[in-house]
């Protein structure tokens, strides 16, 4: 409640801004809904009940223009699988240090991905959502400064982009939200363009750390019982090889597009590694293919996750770790093995010069789990 | 639904209908010489300044428009909803704004005579000496 007084009062104060700084208000708009087709399934936060509020959300930005290349932006969203609670998703002061470089302060999005910045304006790409396989890792903002480099390169548009920041926000892990900060980000991005295709790279790095000490193991005993258990027995090496606490994590993207007579190619590839931790190697992309018919854009997607359990951290314990202290380490390095793919078919239709209604079926096969979902979606996207 | 369009295309040249044309126009007194590729960069946000290196300011004629949906077609080969998604990942990243919009071709042509470093379009019948054309199209 405090924080939505807040808000409204922030907002007002920005609205109310004197009359001489240059005020633009934009926003967008998701209306959506979903659900499983078979009775157990859960994906993508859908079940089998028919659900308007999952992948809905409403933002506002205000833009303004204080004059000498100074500007502030806020963008206020309310997403439905929060209850609509509005929160700060960019907030932001930008300065235009030249024709070519510009800085940006504040909350800002870790550049992961191709689509990551604007993964929640649905009205600015052709899929009903951004690919989960290659998009699900979470830590999506970042507090922090960027530098955004433009310029020409032969026939080449070049935008280099130079992130330095701190996520501090929480994760999921086995159904548990537990605390996620990764410290000291440094990252890099920078894409190509030419008239009809792009090419992306990302390197980010950060110090992470996830409170998983709070996760179940098994009822009534958490990983951090366990790994007080581990280290009291005279194993604190392996402790450290598990846990989540202040280890190199390291961020890999390539990204590919191509628009040419109507047809639509994106295709990215990610490499996911956190060091001494049981976080698993994730080797993640997708596929997409779509054609532009007027206003109407069908497209089918393939995404591949490949994230192997790190077996290693236990192997050398195999032979001096008591069976009952083996176990749940094995349980726990295995928990993170994961291998699916998915297809997606679906369609855009810009039934309206701001919006944009979309349907999209996606089947996830879960290879470890031997276990097919599949979900099925449609809605409008809008930006006004 | 192509062939419609090479037809619509063939009869406008055929009958030289030049009130249809689309004259990009700047101030009098600026003396640069503007491609197709120069437009493109300037009305997509990915250049600021003209030949000389002087600053450029481009000014879109508004939505629904008649002259616009000729521009967004002809120059920079996008329909509107493309240019509104491509506009959408840049300003809802602080990447970028679109150009200033201005009502019709009087306010722009008003726009152009009053500032050294804008630069818009209007409908060819509309060129008059407050203006100087740089292309058509």
């Amino acid at each position: 409640m405090l924080k939505k007084s807040l808000i409204a009062v922030t907002l007002s104060t920005l609205l109310a801004a004197p009359a001489y700084a240059d005020l633009t208000i934009n926003g967008f708009a998701s209306i959506k809904a979903g659900m499983t087709l078979d009775s157990d399934d859960t994906l993508y936060g859908y079940d089998d009940d028919l659900d308007f509020s999952n992948e809905s959300l409403f933002a506002v930005q205000v833009m303004s223009d204080l004059g000498e290349k100074l500007s502030v932006t806020a963008q206020l969203m309310g997403r439905g699988n929060d209850d609509f609670d509005v929160d700060f998703e960019w907030a932001f002061i930008s300065y235009q240090l030249s024709d070519d470089l510009r800085i940006n302060a504040g909350r800002l999005r870790t550049p992961f991905y191709k689509y990551s910045d604007f993964r929640d304006v649905g009205y600015a790409y052709d899929w009903l959502r951004v690919p989960q396989g290659v998009y699900g890792l979470g830590f999506d903002n970042i507090e922090g400064i960027s530098l955004y480099h433009t310029t020409q390169l032969g026939n080449f548009d070049s935008s280099l982009q130079l992130v330095a920041g701190a996520y501090d926000g929480d994760a999921r892990i086995s159904g548990t939200d537990v605390t996620a900060e990764i410290q000291n980000i440094v990252g890099l991005t920078w894409e190509l363009s030419r008239d009809w295709y792009s090419m992306r790279a990302a390197y980010l790095i950060g110090e992470v750390s996830v409170g998983a000490e709070a996760v179940q193991l098994e009822p009534g005993v958490t990983f951090g019982d366990f790994f007080t258990g581990l280290s009291g027995a005279g194993f604190g090496a392996l402790v450290n090889e598990i846990d989540i606490n202040e280890e190199d994590g390291a961020f890999f993207g390539l990204g590919f597009t191509a628009d040419k007579n109507d047809w639509l190619l994106v295709a990215e590839y990610t490499l996911v590694k956190v060091d001494n931790s049981f976080i698993s190697d994730q080797k993640n992309f997708y596929v997409s293919v779509g054609h532009r018919f007027d206003s109407v854009t069908p497209y089918i997607s393939y995404e591949k996750e490949d994230n192997e359990a790190k077996t290693e951290i236990y192997t050398p314990y195999l032979a001096t770790l008591p069976p009952q202290l083996l176990l749940p380490v094995v349980g726990i390095v295995q928990s993170q093995a994961r291998e699916a793919t998915t297809y997606n078919v679906g369609l855009r239709y810009d039934f309206h010069p701001s919006a944009a209604f979309k349907v999209q079926y996606s089947s996830e096969d879960n290879e470890i789990a031997d276990l097919r979902q599949d979900v099925l979606a449609f809605g409008v996207d809008l930006v006004f | 639904m192509r062939i419609v369009k090479t037809a619509l295309l063939l009869t406008a040249l055929l009958s030289g209908a030049a009130a249809a044309d689309i004259a990009v126009v700047v101030n009098p007194a600026n003396a640069n010489a503007v491609s197709a590729d120069d437009l493109n960069r300037l009305f997509l946000g990915r250049a600021s300044s003209f030949a000389d290196g002087s600053k450029a300011t481009p000014l879109n004629l508004a939505e629904g428009q008649a002259g616009r949906d000729e521009f967004d077609n002809k120059v920079l080969n996008r329909s509107a909803a493309q240019l509104k998604a491509y506009w959408s990942k840049l300003v809802f990243t602080g990447k970028g704004t679109p150009p200033k919009e201005l009502a019709d071709d009087a306010a722009v042509k008003a726009a152009i005579a009053a500032d050294a470093t804008a630069i818009g379009y209007i409908s060819s019948a509309s060129v008059d000496g407050s203006v100087k054309v740089v292309a058509s199209f």
